[in-house]
Order: structure tokens, then sequence, then C-alpha cells
């Protein structure tokens, strides 16, 4: 498929990166995102703030300011009771709130099954987008939300997690990537985007593909819901977790005493997950300080960029 | 033989329901038939924290797990991958070319001994910094630069210290390793679980 171009375009489709970015003066750029999935969680309220953090995600993650979002509904008018789809959009304008985002209009339309979700538009300076690409030979590598939230999810479906549990992680996936980011541009920063669907590996990956580096990840350091573990070692993993190994399978070597639980939380599918963030060594430290200064206390270092040449992510 | 027919089942059901099966029938060995790869590995799993020993087949478009009880299931999974998941990342850091004082061509023996013997650590073994005379193992005619270079292929990272080479004049004849700075074998100092100086 051929793709139109314009030389406004910044990041556009050709990169698949977290949103689009559009240049409209020298000091001014768009940055246009849109996303919606079907319920995470029992709740609708908290399932409209996931959706709408998960949303606002994608500006961050480029580095930008989400000033405006729409809301895409898809109800099953006649099977469910409108006071739920009044509850969800409650939960994502409540969240928007909370970004110091408007709302400003939607669509909506009939459908088997429930889907929520919303495209956002953000702002941003042309010089300042940060891309998945980019990483440079010995930067450090933080992550700013644990990882387990798919593995957890299909606990909680198969009834095996506790309401505490429950109620721990879908907090987590309703927390902003917002005060991540604006700590983040305070900082030498080569490259950012958000973990989500792919998994923590595959995310990298995309960093790592066509970067001519690898990368290093120290297990053990990256942050981890405990539980997410143990649900794993027993084969509550959610099948993307598999696909997501799979697909990347070329390009992670895992050392051999990485635990096989732990392998499977490095690709397990992520809702609304932290921010991956390539930072030059001589920060990394600092960051991470003012992330926990900030209450982003799961914030920590996992790795870090070889010169490469093999593109490829070691985990050891 | 136990059979459960988990066809058609997405993750995490087929699981489930062998879960269940093992807690209502307690059966000394399983079948559990499902038609994805996912759901395979899942079950598989499942049943070896289980305590029970597994084989895997596929005949058409069905996935077989069959499971044979060996031992009753762990008690507290929970502790046993914690300790599993404790793998240290050991830094060993240089600042001689010699090991020991007294005799320098016996010194220089056992270092190179010493770092071809380091090997044994394996995995664990997580940085290698060479500072001070250390640099000197990573230049030119060095004994144990084809040995150092071994290391560095698969994957070790070696740092050498930029301002000791710059004091020795030798920046130019390093041929193995990163060029390091203070901060990073501070921080590598930190991430580490055990330094070994030497």
């Amino acid at each position: 498929m051929v793709f139109p171009t314009d030389e406004n375009v910044i990041v556009g489709l050709d990169r698949a990166d977290d949103a689009g970015v559009y240049k409209i003066s020298d000091d001014l750029a768009l940055i246009q995102t849109v996303d919606f999935f079907t319920p995470i969680v029992d709740d609708p309220y908290w399932f409209g703030k996931i959706a709408a953090a998960n949303a606002l995600s994608d500006v961050y993650a480029m580095g930008g300011t989400p000033k405006t979002a729409m809301n895409l509904v898809a109800f099953p008018v006649k099977e469910m009771e409108l006071s739920i789809l009044r509850q969800i959009i409650q939960g994502g304008l409540d969240k928007l709130t909370e970004a110091e985002v408007v709302l400003i209009g939607g669509h909506s339309v009939e459908d088997k099954e429930l889907k929520y979700g919303l495209s956002v538009t953000g702002v941003v300076h042309p010089a300042q987008v940060l891309t998945k690409k980019n990483l440079r030979p010995a930067d450090r590598l933080v992550l700013t939300k644990p990882l387990g939230t798919g593995i957890i999810n299909t606990a909680i479906k198969a009834g095996m997690a506790s309401a505490e549990l429950t109620d721990k992680v879908t907090h987590l996936m309703a927390l902003l990537n917002r005060d991540a980011a604006k700590i983040m541009s305070n900082f030498n920063v080569s490259a950012c985007t958000d973990v989500t669907g792919f998994g923590l590996l595959g995310h990298l990956a995309e960093m790592v593909c066509g970067s001519g580096k690898g990368v290093r990840i120290f297990s053990k350091q990256v942050p981890v819901i405990a539980e997410a573990l143990e649900f794993a070692s027993m084969g509550i993993i959610p099948a993307g977790a598999h696909k997501n190994r799979e697909f990347r399978e070329s390009m992670v070597v895992f050392a051999e005493t990485v635990e096989r639980s732990r392998q499977d939380v490095l690709v397990d599918p992520q809702t609304s997950g932290g921010l991956l963030i390539g930072v030059s060594a001589n920060q990394a430290n600092e960051l991470i300080t003012a992330l926990k200064d900030a209450g982003i206390g799961d914030a920590a270092q996992i790795g870090e960029v070889l010169s490469g040449p093999e593109e490829k992510i070691w985990v050891v | 033989m136990k059979e459960i027919n988990a066809r058609g089942l997405a993750c995490p059901a087929p699981v489930l329901q062998t879960k269940a099966t093992l807690q209502e029938e307690k059966p000394g060995s399983v079948k559990v038939i499902v038609d994805n790869a996912a759901s395979q590995q899942n079950v598989q799993r499942f049943l070896e924290s289980q305590g029970f020993q597994t084989t895997l087949e596929q005949t058409g478009d069905d996935y077989l797990v069959i499971g044979t009880c060996v031992s009753e299931p762990a008690e507290q999974p929970r502790l046993s991958a914690e300790q599993q998941s404790d793998v240290k990342q050991i830094m060993v850091m240089c600042a001689t070319d010699r090991i020991g004082f007294g005799d320098d061509e016996l010194g220089l023996k056992l270092m190179v001994n010493f770092l071809r013997t380091l090997k044994e650590m394996g995995n664990e073994l997580w940085r290698l910094v060479f500072v001070n005379n250390g640099v000197k193992l990573c230049i030119d005619g060095s004994e144990v630069l084809d040995d150092l270079r071994e290391y560095e292929k698969d994957g070790l990272k070696i740092l050498v210290c930029g301002t000791c080479l710059d004091h020795f004049n030798l920046l130019d004849s390093k041929q193995v390793g990163e060029t390091t700075n203070m901060l990073d074998i501070v921080i590598a100092m930190q991430l580490a679980d055990k330094v070994i100086s030497i």
C-alpha cells in the first residue's frame, strides 16, 4: 500500500510510532492518536478511566502535551443498561479532567460487543518529538510501571486473583503516564515508547529494529507485579504473551538463568503500561531518583544500549 | 488415564478445566486435548507446577499434553520462583595486571590463569572492569587478548578505564572492551550483587 506523504509529516505511518505528528509551524506540531478496546475490568467506571489513561499515554510517550479528546463508543444498546455506558464515560471524563484535557466530542455506534476508547490530540515542539528510534550506545533503559497486568487480568478472568490484587492492578492501569513524561522532559532522553500489547520485549524490539544497536536487559531489575510470576508458573498466561514471544523469537536471547515465568512476564501484553525511556548513562540514576520523588516508586533502570552491531535483545 | 477435552477453549479456560479435574478426581495421569499451541504450553506449565511430568504430542489440529503425577505439588510456588530468579551479577575489577606481590613473572602467570578460569562463573560473570595497570591486559600484545575477546563475544561487558589508558598513553593500543569512565564503574558496582577486586 502506498501512503500519501507531506513535508509537514514528522512522524507518519511509515514509522509506525505511538502517534502521528504533523508540523503546523516552526514551533508547533500536532500529535494525534486513537485507541479503543473491549472491557478489561468488570467495573465500568474504572474501565473508562483505564481506556482514557491508555489513549493519553501515546501523546506522553512522544514528549507531547494532550489537549483535546473525543470519545469512541460501541455499545450493545439492546442487551445492556445505558447506566453502564454512563459510568464508562464518566470514568473517561474524570481521567481527562485529571490530565487537564478537554472532551470536545465523540461518536457512538450500536455493536454486539462493548468497546470504548478515545482519540486524543496533543501539541509538541517539532524539535522535541520523542520517537522509538534514536537510542544511543551506552544509554540506560528506564521503565516506569511494573509488568504483569496481562497475566493478572487472565487470573482475574479465571477467578484466581484476590480483590486486593484486582484493585491494585486496576489502579496501576489507570495511572497516567503524565508525571513520568513531565520528569523525563528535564533529562537527556534519546527515545521513548509506552509498553502495551507487545509486552516489554516486543516494544523494545521496535526500538532496536533498524537501529544497528543491541540492548541488554537485567531481568531481575525489571519491576514486576510479584503475583504475576506466581500465576505464570501455573500457566495462567494470556495467549498474547505466547504470540509476542514467538513474534520476536529471532531477536531475543535469554540467558539460561532467566527462569521461564520471568520470561513470560517480559512478553506479557500490558494494558496502559509504563514509559520505556532511553536516557544518557550519566543521568540515569538522577532520573530514577526524580521519578521516585514524584511518587513513581516502581521506576527502575532495567538495561542498557550496546554499541551493536547485532540488533538483539540480550536478557540476563 | 483421565482425558480432558479442552478443544475450542481460549486461555485460561483449559488450565482451569484441568485444575478442576485434578482437584475433584486427583488422577495419577491425565491427557489434556487443546487446539492451540498457547493453551498447550499453559496446560503443560500448570501440570508441571502441580508435580506432573509431561510429554507433548500433536495429531492433526489437536495438541495433547500427557501428564503423569510424580510428586506432590510444591506448597509455596512463589518461594521457589524467587529462589530460581536469584541469579547473581558478579563484577570483577582488576586494578593490576599481576596477582599479588613478590615475583612479577609469577604474578602475571597467575593473572592470565585467573582471567581464563573466570569463565567457570558462567552466566553470573556480568562485568569485567580494568583500571590502573589492569588496562595493560587489554592492549596489543597482551597474553589474554584472545580470551577477553572470547568473553566479549559471549556477551560479557568489558569496561576499560579511559583515564588510565590516557595516563599510560595507550588510548590507541586498546584492543578489547569499551572505554569507560568512573561513573559507569560506580553504577556497575551499584548494580552488581557482588564485586570482586583484584
